[in-house]
């Protein structure tokens, strides 16, 4: 889909901002895996790993900002081309806000609200490991470029809103019963938003590699707003 | 998909006697629906052919150049007051069919153009037709200015007069002033027009072109690659009187750069070996083609 130009110079542009996408998508992967783990370990070490690399994602999305606005001066890409460089930017600032995301979390661990009990960690862990397998999912599909597992992001990711519901209620109810550490389920609960977060900005992915294929029924609209009197 | 049939309806289109089941003669007589019309093609075009209101409407136009089928069942109507561009590989027929729109290929003994072409409800190869009304009617800038060896002002003048618009000096004064100043190269050359319009830059001489063809009222400007010789300031230039003009004429421009097409038109055609392979929105065209052929030659991948 990217390849097959008769310019090679720009079919290697496309690959390279392609493969950047990716890195940096591995990137943020990880910063959402480590963070998740950070949280239900209570791990300050690996939080601040988190938050160190926090730099290194936002120089990925800085360079790939560059990168994009070059091919477009550049190349003037046009109709598949286009959509493609289009949707990779967009793409880059779903993961970067992804990363920040993730950064939040980290954050809390580093923070003095304390550690949440085993019920909150439980529900945490699950919503973790869901927001992780959908972000990679949506990686997956973005390096491939395969629609239908993009599809598949999107639809999974009413699974993950459903089990933030689930996890907020059950969290909200433990801290009515037991509102001596309410300030430890307040952070609780943003960081299972936050986790909810990734998993919309990975559905948000999953919308951008959508819109590089051929848009159905574009041609058929224009045709009834200009065909109002087919005088032909 | 689509596009899969309309490769295989290719490919059986390059099959010896494919495209000519259909005597030409008989083409021009019984009105059918465009549908029906385009149904009956070797390759269907994509895209909305017809507008609403057309100016032209052109019906099953071949063209040959001796055995050389050059353009090959072509249907499509041309807007009013807005500019259709027709791009495609070299070879593959957009300026023959652009200049079939004013009978240019007439002047070519061995063409032959068959179909018929209808300038507001008027087939322009009736018999009736005056083939000199209808170039003044339907104007065209060529790639190359070629500015008749003469002052600008005659340069100007020179249509309004053989065709009678002006019944004095004063009014024809008047209206090489207004084409000039439409063209937008009045401010330039209004204090020296008795100089050689070929004294001008390539970019004023193309404008002066441009005057020349409005100075006898078309309602169609035929634009066949008016700015490959230009710098690209003077090409925005052109560019944009292009976009002034609209309001007032349409506009039909054969252009090699896609970007240009990309600019000044809102409508695009993609011709490919002869065909009509695309036709739609600009806008539309140059994000979503829908054709595989029209998508590979706008993004480069033509092999």
């Amino acid at each position: 889909m990217i390849e097959g130009h008769i310019s090679r110079s720009f079919d290697g542009a496309l690959v390279a901002l392609h493969l950047r996408v990716i890195e940096m998508g591995g990137l943020v992967l990880e910063q959402v895996r480590e963070a998740a783990a950070a949280y239900t370990e209570w791990d300050s070490a690996g939080a601040l790993r988190v938050i160190e690399r926090e730099q290194r994602v936002n120089a990925y999305d800085r360079s790939i900002d560059g990168d994009h606005m070059t091919l477009i001066a550049r190349r003037q890409p046009m109709a598949s081309d286009l959509r493609v460089i289009i949707a990779m930017s967009k793409a880059v600032a779903e993961l970067e806000r992804a990363g920040d995301e993730a950064t939040k979390i980290a954050r809390t661990v580093l923070g003095h609200g304390g550690r949440p009990g085993p019920a909150t960690t439980r529900d945490a862990r699950h919503l973790g490991r869901l927001a992780v397998s959908l972000l990679r999912l949506s990686l997956e599909a973005l390096d491939r470029l395969e629609f239908a597992l993009a599809d598949e992001v999107i639809a999974r990711d009413r699974d993950l809103d459903e089990e933030y519901s689930a996890g907020l209620r059950r969290l909200l109810t433990r801290a009515m019963e037991d509102p001596r550490h309410f300030d430890v389920a307040l952070e609780a609960a943003f960081v299972l938003k936050s986790l909810e977060r990734i998993g919309d900005h990975a559905r948000n992915l999953g919308r951008h590699i959508q819109s590089i294929g051929y848009e159905a029924g574009v041609e058929e609209e224009t045709a009834r707003a200009t065909a109002a009197s087919p005088s032909g | 998909m689509d596009s899969t049939t309309i490769e295989t309806n290719r490919e059986a289109a390059t099959s010896p006697d494919a495209g000519l089941n259909v005597k030409p003669s008989s083409r021009r007589s019984a009105p059918i629906s465009s549908e029906a019309l385009i149904q009956k093609g070797d390759v269907q075009t994509v895209g909305t052919v017809t507008v609403e209101n057309p100016l032209f409407q052109c019906k099953n136009v071949d063209v040959y150049y001796g055995e050389k089928h050059a353009i090959k069942n072509v249907n499509i109507d041309i807007g009013r007051e807005q500019v259709l561009a027709m791009i495609g590989p070299s070879g593959c027929g957009k300026s023959t069919f652009l200049r079939c729109l004013n009978r240019m290929n007439d002047t070519i003994p061995a063409a032959r153009v068959t179909g018929s072409i209808v300038l507001d409800g008027q087939d322009i190869h009736d018999k009736k037709q005056d083939v000199v009304q209808l170039r003044a009617r339907v104007g065209m800038v060529f790639q190359k200015p070629n500015p008749f060896p003469k002052s600008i002002y005659e340069n100007v003048a020179y249509g309004p007069r053989i065709h009678g618009l002006a019944a004095d000096r004063v009014e024809l004064d008047e209206i090489v002033h207004t084409s000039l100043r439409r063209a937008g190269l009045w401010e330039e050359v209004k204090d020296r027009l008795s100089h050689p319009g070929t004294s001008l830059s390539g970019g004023q001489q193309q404008r002066l072109c441009i005057a020349r063809t409005i100075a006898v009222n078309p309602e169609v400007i035929l634009m066949d690659e008016p700015c490959s010789a230009l710098d690209p300031i003077a090409t925005a230039r052109i560019e944009d009187l292009i976009d002034e003009l609209r309001a007032s004429y349409a506009i039909v421009i054969v252009t090699h750069s896609m970007q240009q097409a990309a600019r000044v038109s809102q409508r695009t055609a993609y011709f490919h070996l002869g065909d009509l392979i695309e036709v739609g929105e600009t806008d539309r065209i140059f994000t979503n083609p829908r054709h595989k052929l029209t998508e590979d030659y706008i993004t480069g991948r033509f092999g």
